[in-house]
């Protein structure tokens, strides 16, 4: 019976190692944590905001930012790039061939994430055990964030879905769309909530970039404008802007200087409202570019020249690029004899045919570059990752000049008030007063905001995007707003767009 | 409970441990090889009983059959086995001849085990040493390819070192990982990247476990196909030392055909005329050829070599082998950055330690070292791209003192040859384009390594002569990374450093199993079975990753480079990581069941959790069962000189797949959603749950039903025959969720279904004419894929691959197979305006407003009257999946002449040509552009050139950058002289043999890239591919 024996060794042996197998193909991930165990303190809730904060990043960072794009569908400008595929979703909005197909999910996705973001801290905040004045300004910044991203997209897409809490795989295909009256109804409610919440002022060193209560009413001004409440709009702007020309009781002036307005390193300066920020330090690489944790400017690689070189000391010394969001000829016209035109555009032919630069010219080139977010040799970082996806110019979302003008148009273009902030833009440039109308404030924004993604809104809002934009390819009634992208009508209950297919 | 169980199993296989009883008689004799040489170690065994015996040193053995009609089985590892009557001398000598064309009676390694051919009722492909031996060692994958039916080969790249993509019966699931075959070896799973540690030489034989009733004994990791290595052991006896050893040369099979400076000059000024712009080159033909980038990059004397030394022998209680071998390998393309080098040990032992026990165990050590160029199927830059891509009109190195002192030379750190001359800079082409001379020159010391401990250790028990009990722990320890300086350089204004960085990663993975098997076998009556019963634990991934990368050092040269330097902290920059674990817990089964050798029966069982999946779904069970039927050995069978064997089979089992992300099952919240605040570019990491959790995950599963049959025939000939349909569904795939859900990262599901259905023939013919053996060994294989389902919400899936500014250019559809090519679909050139003119949707209107004479007419496939650029347009235009595969190899011995052949090749794929850069309106074209439209009548298939592009004639993904990708290439011939015993007897050697190979002697295929054979995740995407070598080689196999 010996072998008898060993046999039931073994088979213990083997039973034993079957009864510890529970905990054996049992493990838990490291480094990171569970839903269910997270939202603990004030440090994780204050983690938490920063992904809600994450997204604005869009503004200028990724292939697919926001600036690039509205840019392209402007009259001022080209889409660029290498060639006509070049950026397909930026080609097809700039000759208004946009269809659900082209158009970029993330311009969708991307807003929708950082509301996600937002409402899993408006859902968690109230059980985090932390100080109420740290909780009450969390809750406005995520509530002044999810009217940040909502106000892009019913602005992009019209109808939406208004998403108040987060979604589960079980009620994920049950959302319908809103009414762009009804998103417009939630913004204004956060906005209003947020403004009560939120410091009129943070420390700049340490927090510059979170939202302050100037930044949501400035947001809020900005919002009824585009609602067409002008009076409401009018009101929050005034209390933004204070005395034209002067330092407004938030602290807001405009910058002297015209051109400071493009230093890498002004960052939240005196104009400042609301800014998206960069920096070099994420080490930015092509792996994770456009995600969250891309912190560079993108856009600048996008608009500079391609293969660029620079041949004597009167040519500014810029590292190569891409060639996107060229100027039209048309632009070029208008702006030429504006004291703005140097520091908005850099005239490349002009340099190349006086012998100081070489460059490749790309796409429907026009030597035309965008310089206020051209890439600066000074700014090129010498730490890890792409050097292409390092840059650090922060980009305005809202700023002063932006404001004056959008409470003079509020005002209706009359009045003393609205003759005061016209020409208190016009003066920090050097240019003379001229008699305030909304004309006037029009040329004004195009020359003043060129380039910052602001025109195609504008020309949408003021009812003027078939007339200037017609030849472009633009049909009323149909691209005031883009197709919803074709992911999001496969197995829910969206509708798309009116005249997209 | 369980042990209960286990302990009744056992129990219960005692009661068959009674003796068989029989009237014996003595049969001895000897086993010989051929060649006459005594074979120690080869079975005797009695047909129809469970006696049986082995040969001592000297080739000698007694055995006791029941009686006089008793037939003896002789078999040994690698030799054709023979069954013979009992003489009545009861005295038998045999001759074994080497098992040549893969034999019936061969004996095949299974998984826990191995099995006489004959009885084998799955479907299994076997590579043997003597296959092997001959060739030219490379990597193991090229080893296996052509060499067996249903396995689908090709090298990722020709660059020495490179790995391959291996298919085994297509594809399985989606993505790229979760494709590649198990490995195997010894009982050890090594990961497929980390198989180059093997030696070829070392490998005794590679058994491909294809069907599903095969497979199912390795469970949840199986769906893909298994391949098991087994390696040389010791053989007890006289002790045998040999070496190996080649020299060669290689060179690259072919070059592109790219414009010459003039012909570049005569297209760049007609491109920039049909554009409305002037003529770029006054005097085209002034310029001469050129420059001849290939030429400057590409090295026709590349070397190789491969020294190999293998010690085996021992005695009855203790058997080694031992193996040392050393290969060294240049590349054929900028070859002082691409090269390789394999040293490579092993040790093998088995010590009978007592009567019941036997200890064995196998270990192997390689170092790596390979040195690459970068990019090596890339047309983002990097020496072969910039190769096809730059002007012919640029110089290779600045002569002209006038341009060199100019800018950009004088002004930036430009690279220089040995005589102080800058290399050129291209003012045609830019992007990521450069000199390739001047930018190997940025590369050297760059190099990555490998160091890998791979073995085993086994305790076998065999408690009586029926049961043995096994116990094995295996591993893989595994250390690698990389190492590199980056000087401080100019190759343009786009391809420059701004400063100089040395980088150092290394990372570490250990993989460690125990298994332990109880096998119980015996005969009663006509009733032969086994039964294997195991357990396994299983270990992956356990180790981590670091980085760190000094900036700014203040040198110039990597051969200056050091970590020693004291670099300041913001000039240093570092990552680290953890490995994920991956572990299996498993329980397996298996019984071989057979009647008197004609009715065949495998049934197999196993259970594996793993950590890969969700709480719901922790464990599953994956059942084969497989039947066969020796119709030959029916006593109806008629005796005729056609068919001498048939035997047919079938199987239908089911496996799975985890070849998954991890934790797709839980909710975490990760970091990453980081944010910049504050003036001092602080970045503060965010954190939010990443996605959906998956609590139901489960285990991707593959079905497959197997049908086959096996013959000999005409006393030489062997056919074998698979049919089989593999179904995988729940194909674990990141769902596309709508993006207003707002997560990041996409949650993972069991989504699709797929289904692979094919036909595989192998063949062997081997006869002996005179003074002529004469062997044949073929294999062809069939395979049709199909996407049978997507997901309830999408009827697509956007492909994998995508190209430059195209997008995506595959689509995966339901009824179509996976990744298919996606585009517009060409419909000949608009000869002149008239065709255009006609060319008109039912409103009356232009279908191609913006088209010119010259450019291509698309097929308006929704037929909506216009041709847009969303993907509406666009149709299926092939598969980059090989519908055909394979292999022929020719062999012939006359006298002490040798010869082989060797061909293998594919059929039915497409592949992508994406050579050229298009975003770089100036960069090269091959010779094909020539033959562009030029006027009426001129081309139908190349569209005009022109710098403007409205109708999107290269833009597009369409059916032009489409070509065949069938070929067959002749891998290996070789003419091999072993030396008369006479001479050989005088060194005191055994054998000595020489040899001439060509490797890739040519290759037929109408492709106009470089090389058909494209690995990679999607087969068949051709950036500009890193060739395959022909080389030339000389070697010598010497024996003791």
């Amino acid at each position: 019976m010996k072998s008898t024996h060993y046999i039931l060794i073994i088979a213990v042996l083997i039973n034993t190692m079957a009864s510890c197998k529970k905990d054996f193909v049992d493990i838990q991930p490291q480094g990171q944590f569970l839903t269910s165990n997270y939202y603990q303190n004030k440090e994780q809730a204050f983690a938490a905001l920063v992904a809600a904060y994450d997204p604005i990043r869009k503004n200028s960072g990724g292939f697919e930012n926001m600036i690039a794009l509205m840019n392209s569908g402007s009259d001022d400008h080209y889409t660029g790039g290498g060639n006509a595929s070049d950026g397909n979703q930026l080609q097809a909005f700039s000759n208004y061939t946009m269809t659900s197909n082209l158009m970029a999910g993330s311009y969708w996705n991307d807003p929708y994430q950082g509301i996600f973001r937002a409402n899993v801290l408006l859902q968690k905040l109230p059980d985090v055990p932390m100080d109420e004045e740290s909780r009450t300004r969390f809750a406005g910044e995520a509530k002044a964030l999810r009217a940040l991203y909502y106000f892009n997209l019913v602005r992009m897409f019209g109808r939406i879905p208004l998403i108040m809490e987060p979604l589960t795989a079980a009620t994920m295909y049950d959302v319908e769309q809103s009414a762009p009256e009804a998103v417009y109804a939630q913004i204004e409610k956060d906005l209003t909530e947020a403004i009560d919440a939120l410091p009129p002022t943070v420390a700049l060193a340490t927090e510059g970039g979170r939202f302050t209560k100037g930044a949501a009413k400035a947001l809020l001004g900005k919002v009824y404008l585009y609602e067409k409440k002008n009076d409401l709009a009018a009101a929050q702007l005034a209390e933004v802007n204070g005395t034209p020309g002067g330092t407004s009781a938030f602290g807001y002036k405009l910058l002297d200087n015209f051109a400071d307005l493009w230093v890498v390193s002004n960052k939240f300066n005196t104009e400042s409202i609301l800014e998206e920020t960069h920096s070099a330090a994420g080490n930015s690489d092509w792996g994770f570019w456009g995600s969250g944790r891309d912190e560079g400017n993108t856009l600048n690689v996008m608009v500079g020249p391609r293969s660029y070189e620079r041949k004597d000391n009167a040519a500014p010394d810029l590292p190569s690029g891409w060639s996107f969001n060229v100027f039209t000829q048309n632009f070029y016209d208008f702006i030429k004899n504006d004291p703005r035109a140097e520091a908005t555009l850099l005239d490349l032919n002009a340099l190349q045919t006086a012998g100081h630069a070489d460059y490749i010219p790309g796409y429907m080139n026009t030597g035309y570059f965008l310089n206020k977010f051209l890439p600066r040799k000074s700014d090129v970082s010498t730490g890890g990752g792409a050097t292409e996806l390092n840059y650090r110019q922060n980009t305005y979302v809202i700023r002063l000049a932006d404001t004056y003008l959008m409470e003079a148009e509020a005002l209706g273009a009359t009045g003393a008030r609205a003759q005061a902030l016209l020409d208190a833009v016009r003066d920090r440039v050097g240019l003379p007063s001229i008699p305030v109308s909304m004309n006037a404030i029009k040329n004004e924004r195009r020359a003043e905001l060129a380039g910052e993604g602001h025109r195609w809104f504008d020309l949408v809002r003021w009812g003027d995007a078939p007339a200037v934009l017609g030849s472009r390819g633009f049909v009323a009634g149909k691209h005031e707003v883009f197709p919803i992208p074709f992911r999001e009508l496969q197995g829910t209950k969206l509708t798309q767009n009116p005249n997209y297919d | 409970m369980k042990m209960l169980i286990y302990a009744c199993v056992l129990f219960w296989l005692q009661a068959f441990f009674s003796p068989v009883m029989a009237q014996s008689i003595t049969v001895s004799g000897t086993v010989n090889a051929k060649t006459g040489e005594p074979l120690s170690g080869a079975t005797i065994s009695v047909k129809g009983t469970s006696v049986a015996t082995t040969t001592d040193v000297d080739g000698k053995f007694q055995v006791q059959v029941p009686n006089a009609n008793s037939i003896l089985i002789v078999s040994y590892v690698g030799m054709a086995t023979q069954e013979l009557k009992v003489p009545a001398s009861g005295n038998l000598s045999v001759q074994l001849d080497d098992a040549g064309a893969a034999g019936l009676d061969e004996v095949v390694v299974v998984g826990y085990g191995t099995q006489r051919k004959s009885v084998v009722t799955g479907a299994i492909s076997r590579v043997r040493a003597q296959d092997l031996e001959n060739v030219p060692s490379n990597r193991i994958e090229q080893a296996l390819q052509g060499r067996v039916s249903g396995v689908t080969i090709a090298q990722n790249n020709g660059q020495p070192g490179a790995t391959a993509t291996i298919r085994v019966r297509g594809i399985t699931t989606f993505g790229d990982a979760g494709n590649n075959p198990l490995w195997v070896v010894d009982g050890v799973v090594v990961d497929q990247g980390g198989i180059g540690f093997i030696n070829q030489n070392d490998i005794e034989s590679i058994e491909v476990l294809k069907d599903a009733a095969s497979a199912a004994i390795y469970g949840t990791r199986a769906a893909t196909g298994v391949v098991l290595v087994t390696t040389k052991k010791g053989k007890s006896g006289k002790l045998t030392a040999s070496y190996n050893g080649f020299y060669g040369l290689s060179r690259a099979n072919r070059k592109l055909d790219l414009l010459n400076a003039t012909q570049y000059a005569t297209i760049m000024n007609e491109k920039s005329v049909n554009g409305g712009g002037n003529i770029v080159y006054p005097d085209p033909a002034s310029l001469g050829a050129g420059t001849d980038w290939q030429d400057a990059i590409f090295n026709d004397k590349a070397a190789r070599f491969s020294h190999e030394v293998s010690l085996s022998g021992g005695s009855e209680r203790s058997q080694f082998y031992l193996s040392f071998g050393y290969q060294d390998q240049e590349g054929i393309v900028a070859g002082p950055i691409s090269n390789y080098t394999r040293k490579n040990l092993r040790i093998n032992s088995t010590h009978k330690i007592s009567k019941i026990f036997t200890f064995g165990q196998t270990l192997a050590y390689s170092n790596q070292k390979t040195v690459g160029i970068g990019n090596t199927n890339s047309e983002y830059g990097g020496p072969l791209s910039s190769a096809i891509n730059l002007d012919p009109t640029t110089p290779l190195v600045i002569t002209d003192p006038n341009v060199a002192n100019g800018n950009p030379y004088s002004s930036n750190p430009v690279i220089r040859d040995p005589y102080g001359n800058p290399y050129g800079i291209s003012t045609m082409v830019g992007q990521e384009m450069s000199n390739p001379v001047a930018y190997i020159q940025t590369r050297l010391g760059q190099y990555n390594w490998s160091n890998d401990f791979v073995g085993n250790a086994w305790l076998e028990a065999a408690i009586t002569s029926h049961l043995k009990v096994r116990s094995t722990i295996g591993g893989k320890l595994s250390y690698w990374g990389g190492q590199g300086f980056t000087p401080f350089f100019y190759l343009s204004a786009t391809v420059r450093t701004l400063q100089n960085n040395y980088n150092k990663s290394n990372e570490n993975a250990l993989m460690w199993n125990i298994e332990n098997t109880v096998t119980y076998n015996n005969t009663i009556d006509k009733h032969n079975f086994t039964v294997l019963l195991g357990q396994g634990s299983y270990v992956e991934n356990y180790g981590g990753a670091s980085s760190v990368t000094l900036f700014n050092l203040p040198i110039t040269s990597y051969k200056d480079a050091s970590f020693n330097f004291d670099i300041p902290q913001a000039n240093r920059n570092s990552t680290s990581a953890d490995k994920v674990q991956h572990k299996l817990y498993s329980l397996f089964a298996r019984v071989n069941y057979n009647y008197d050798e004609r009715f065949l029966f495998t049934g197999i069982i196993r259970r594996d959790g793993s950590t890969k999946f969700g709480l719901n779904n922790k464990y599953g069970w994956f059942p084969s069962m497989s039947v066969g039927w020796n119709i030959s050995n029916e006593a109806f069978w008629p005796e005729n000189k056609v068919v001498d064997r048939l035997k047919i089979r079938g199987g239908y089992g089911e496996v799975g797949n985890d070849a998954i992300a991890d934790f797709g099952y839980l909710s975490r919240v990760v970091g990453g959603y980081n944010y910049t605040l504050g003036q001092s570019d602080g970045i503060i990491t965010g954190y939010a749950p990443e996605t959906l959790d998956n609590p139901d995950l489960r285990w991707e599963k593959t079905a497959q039903t197997n049908i086959g049959f096996d013959a000999q025939l005409l006393t030489s000939l062997n056919l074998s025959f698979d049919w089989f349909k593999k179904r995988t569904t729940g194909i674990l795939r990141p769902v596309n969720i709508p993006g207003y859900v707002g997560v990041s990262g996409l949650p993972v599901d069991n989504v699709a279904d797929m289904d692979n259905t094919g036909i595989e023939v192998e063949l062997g013919y081997r006869q002996r004419f005179g003074d002529v053996l004469f062997g044949v060994n073929g294999n062809f294989s069939y395979i049709k894929n199909e996407v049978t389902y997507v997901a309830s919400d999408a009827d697509f899936i956007v492909g994998d691959a995508s190209f430059q500014t195209m997008g995506p250019i595959t689509r995966t559809q339901v009824g179509q197979s996976y990744n298919s090519f996606f585009g517009f679909q060409t419909a000949g050139i608009f000869q002149n305006q008239a065709e255009i003119d006609a060319y008109r949707n039912k409103d009356g209107q232009l279908i191609q407003p913006d088209a010119k004479p010259g450019d291509f007419k698309w097929v308006d496939q929704n037929g909506d009257g216009k041709i847009t650029n969303d993907n509406l347009d666009k149709t299926f235009l092939g598969t980059n999946l090989p519908k055909y595969t394979f292999g022929l190899t020719v062999n012939a011995e006359y006298k002490n002449f040798d010869i082989m052949v060797f061909m293998q090749g594919l059929a039915g794929n497409k592949i992508f040509q994406g050579l050229r850069r298009l975003d770089i309106d100036n960069a090269n074209y091959q010779t094909k552009v020539l033959g562009r439209w030029t006027g009426e009548g001129t081309s139908n298939s190349h569209p005009r050139v022109s710098t403007t592009d409205p109708n999107g004639n290269f833009t597009r993904m369409s059916d032009f950058y489409l070509e065949k990708g069938d070929f067959a290439r002749m891998k290996l011939l070789q003419i091999g002289y072993t030396l008369p015993s006479r001479i050989v007897e005088r060194i005191k050697a055994s054998r000595l043999r020489v040899y001439l190979t060509a490797e890739n002697l040519f290759t037929l295929t109408e492709y106009t890239g470089y090389d058909p054979e494209i690995g990679g995740q999607v087969l068949g995407l051709d950036r500009g591919v890193y060739p395959q070598a022909r080389s030339f080689i000389g070697g010598v196999q010497l024996q003791f």
